[in-house]
């Protein structure tokens, strides 16, 4: 008679490394809490190889439910493994992460919907609809669902907690897509008796009524492009924890600069710095100030980011002297890692109205990446495309 | 008698232990998993729950020297490290010892570098097994909290006044949540005597000097007095045990080990830290089916409980060790723990088979599945006497 595990329920926290590590937290050990005041066993782990976070990495937390099992087996069950394998429900706590996920070197660039079982669900918090989003998943052979509940990604810094709710609209999210956790009734007064605040308590009803479901088929998704690496066997790789360096490789020009194809790090983006080459002075301090070394020279003399390389900071943005040069731009908007200056030799004018579209009228450089608060530029008229020579 | 039940980390289950024994000094220089006490500890100070000397060290090396130094003044003191911080730590990790101060230490256990790796490995806490620090491993968060009280008790006591080490294993046990009953200030006074060197303080109003140059005439009969303080800790630890659960209610059959289903056991594994949970698990499973296995627990490691080993094995007909550490080129190839099992064997009337399970290096997982494999290879087919469980071939 082998352990019975059929009522286990597995709860995945994809959220920010830094920028969402305590919003992460609360909401993994919450579920917990919740899930105990019901009678069940219940626990919940970080996953340990995030530590210490990058700002922006993908990280994770679980959380395990059970009604049968006793707290030592369900540990013995869930707490051997330091990464999931599979999730009843999967949570997304910033959208853009449905580009992939490359939490550390050798991982690969992995699908957002990779640990979500046959008729599991994965949530986001986000003001995108289902269908935007399941577009950019890995094509499964199930069905499975997919839930929204609206609102921006919820952003704090290492040292503060941005209370907006989030975490406790999470919660009653969480009550309506999987019971078998906890009930609302329970969600409500674990919140009540927690905050005591009437209005997280509504925030956590409304969130319970509102969530948006839909179905994730079989066919909806894409093949994902980006191979799991397969490590090697102990007899297969060099003594010594010797890594070889990057073949050197250095030409001018979009990609002309080797890297390290192992881990690129740029799924670590919610925002991406978009070029107008046509203003630019080829002043050199975003090359130089990007700590990611994400910038491309060109042989006209521009830089070009590699977006895959390219981490989000909102450095490179925040040291360009040109007015409206470098602009940081949601990730969501934007689809293609492709080089942005060979798109702008093709054709400069378009690349200019095309960027200007999407840049949109406002432009925010968040807290998180300013360290001194929102910075929020509101722009009615964008400079218009200038002709370079 | 407790003052709440919170759901937490073994870090933060250290930490209120440290603030519940109302430390005087803690040094503390940040290496994961170690790093998760610090951040509570400092918390508790800001909060004003707990009223110490907070400092930050340069580095292990000093922040143990810091200890070591509180301790002599009759401050009641708290360090810790992981992996090679408490490597560099380790002139420092000597010196303690062989002054016979009662720091606490907790060892997040962690891999050694190189390659920087922060997984579990138990060759952190192991390498001060002979240095004159007792040694006490959890296996859970709540263990790792009534070590930590115990271990001042312990080590503080005249009979005793040697440092011991909580060793816990990172990530699993340090990073993951459970549920601890943390005990009330009140109950821990009762329970945990003040800190008194007595006549050995180090104070202006008692001059005294220690750790002085000694020759030859001298070093070994101040070896021999730890070999006998060492030799001591064994009783009074389960004097503390016996009190601690008079004062708190929280039982444990065996101070030094913990049997489950070793009695009428065929086979046992022995092991100790986080994966004790998983093979406790598995043990119940397949007693479910029929077989006669067992896994036996380590918590204390110094004074090592070869005594209750022996009595435990008595009918045992194979025995396997859980080994999360490496020992290179050492006897049979085997790891650690296998050759303090063994030595406890010879003077047995039993002599088991011993296998030796090298598993889950650099915090890799140690699965049910693999459990039962070990169970597997012990009753029968075993044709090494090491296997390496888990690695990739």
């Amino acid at each position: 008679m082998s352990l019975d595990t059929n009522d286990l329920i597995r709860l995945e926290v994809n959220y920010r490394g830094i920028f969402q590590k305590t919003l992460a937290k609360h909401i993994s050990t919450d579920v917990v809490y919740v899930a105990h005041s019901e009678g069940k066993t219940a626990f919940s782990n970080g996953r340990y190889s995030d530590d210490p976070q990058r700002n922006g990495v993908p990280c994770a937390n679980f959380a395990y439910i059970s009604k049968s099992l006793s707290e030592e087996d369900l540990e013995a069950e869930a707490s051997a493994a330091m990464d999931i394998k599979e999730a009843e429900l999967v949570i997304v706590l910033d959208d853009t992460m449905v580009k992939g996920l490359e939490p550390w070197g050798h991982y690969g660039i992995r699908p957002i919907n990779e640990k979500v079982i046959s008729g599991g669900t994965i949530l986001f918090v986000s003001s995108r609809t289902p269908a935007e989003l399941s577009k950019l998943f890995e094509r499964k052979s199930f069905s499975y669902r997919i839930a929204t509940i609206r609102g921006e990604a919820s952003f704090s810094g290492l040292w503060y907690f941005r209370d907006d709710m989030t975490d406790v609209r999470v919660l009653g999210a969480i009550a309506k897509l999987n019971p078998g956790i906890a009930s609302i009734e329970s969600v409500l007064s674990y919140v009540k008796s927690k905050y005591k605040s009437d209005q997280k308590v509504e925030a956590a009803r409304t969130a319970f009524e509102e969530v948006t479901v839909a179905e994730v088929t079989p066919e909806e998704g894409i093949v994902w492009p980006y191979p799991k690496p397969v490590l090697p066997g102990w007899k297969e790789f060099e003594e010594g924890t010797v890594v070889r360096a990057v073949k050197r490789g250095f030409s001018l020009g979009p990609r002309g600069q080797n890297r390290n194809t192992d881990f690129k790090r740029g799924t670590n983006r919610t925002q991406r710095p978009v070029v107008r080459f046509d203003i630019c002075t080829k002043c050199t301090l975003c090359w130089a100030s990007c700590p990611d070394e994400a910038f491309d020279p060109t042989k006209e003399g521009y830089y070009d980011v590699n977006y895959e390389y390219c981490t989000g900071c909102g450095r490179c943005a925040d040291v360009c002297p040109v007015d409206d040069c470098i602009v940081m731009v949601n990730e969501m908007n934007l689809t293609s890692n492709e080089s942005f200056y060979n798109q702008y030799l093709k054709n400069p004018s378009s690349y200019v109205e095309e960027i200007e579209s999407i840049k949109g009228k406002e432009r925010t450089i968040p807290e998180h990446i300013t360290g001194k608060g929102n910075i929020v530029k509101r722009v009615e008229k964008p400079k218009a495309f200038k002709e370079v020579r | 008698m407790f003052e709440m039940e919170e759901l937490m980390t073994g870090t933060d289950a250290v930490a209120h232990a440290v603030r519940l024994v109302d430390v005087d000094v803690f040094a503390a220089y940040p290496i994961r998993p170690y790093t998760g006490v610090m951040d509570r500890l400092a918390r508790f100070v800001a909060n004003g729950q707990l009223d110490a000397e907070y400092i930050i060290a340069d580095g292990e090396h000093s922040q143990f020297e810091i200890g070591k130094h509180a301790s002599s003044v009759g401050a009641r003191a708290f360090v810790g490290s992981s992996g090679t911080g408490w490597l560099y730590a380790m002139e420092a990790i000597g010196v303690t010892a062989t002054d016979r101060l009662p720091v606490v230490a907790l060892v997040g256990n962690r891999a050694l570098d190189d390659p920087g790796a922060f997984g579990v490995e138990h060759n952190d806490a192991l390498l001060v097994r002979d240095l004159g620090w007792l040694i006490a491993w959890a296996s859970t968060a709540q263990e790792a909290l009534d070590n930590t009280l115990i271990a001042y008790r312990v080590g503080e006591d005249p009979r005793v006044r040697m440092p011991v080490a909580i060793a816990m294993d990172g990530g699993y046990l340090t990073h993951s949540e459970h549920l601890v009953k943390v005990p009330s200030k009140e109950a821990v006074k009762k329970f945990l005597p003040p800190y008194s060197l007595g006549d050995r303080v180090l104070h202006p109003d008692n001059p005294i000097s220690i750790a002085p140059q000694a020759n030859e005439d001298w070093v070994m009969e101040i070896r021999r007095q730890n070999y006998e303080a060492a030799k001591r800790s064994r009783g009074v630890i389960i004097d503390a045990y016996r009190e601690y659960e008079s004062v708190l209610g929280i039982h444990y059959d065996n101070p030094f080990i913990e049997e489950l289903d070793v009695e009428d056991a065929d086979v046992v594994l022995i092991g100790m830290g986080s994966a004790s949970v998983v093979a406790r698990s598995v043990v119940r499973e397949m007693r479910n089916e029929g077989k006669r296995v067992g896994y036996l627990k380590l918590r204390w490691y110094r004074p090592f409980p070869s005594e209750e080993i022996r009595k435990s094995l008595k009918n045992v007909r194979s025995v396997g060790i859980l080994d999360r550490n490496f020992a290179m080129g050492a006897p049979d190839n085997q790891a650690i723990t296998s050759h303090d099992i063994k030595s406890s064997l010879y003077e047995s009337t039993n002599h088991p088979i011993v296998t030796d399970f090298i598993a889950g290096l650099g915090g890799r997982e140690i699965s049910r599945k693999e459990i039962r494999k070990m169970f597997n290879l012990m009753e029968s087919g075993r044709t090494e006497k090491v296997y390496w469980i888990g690695v990739r071939e």
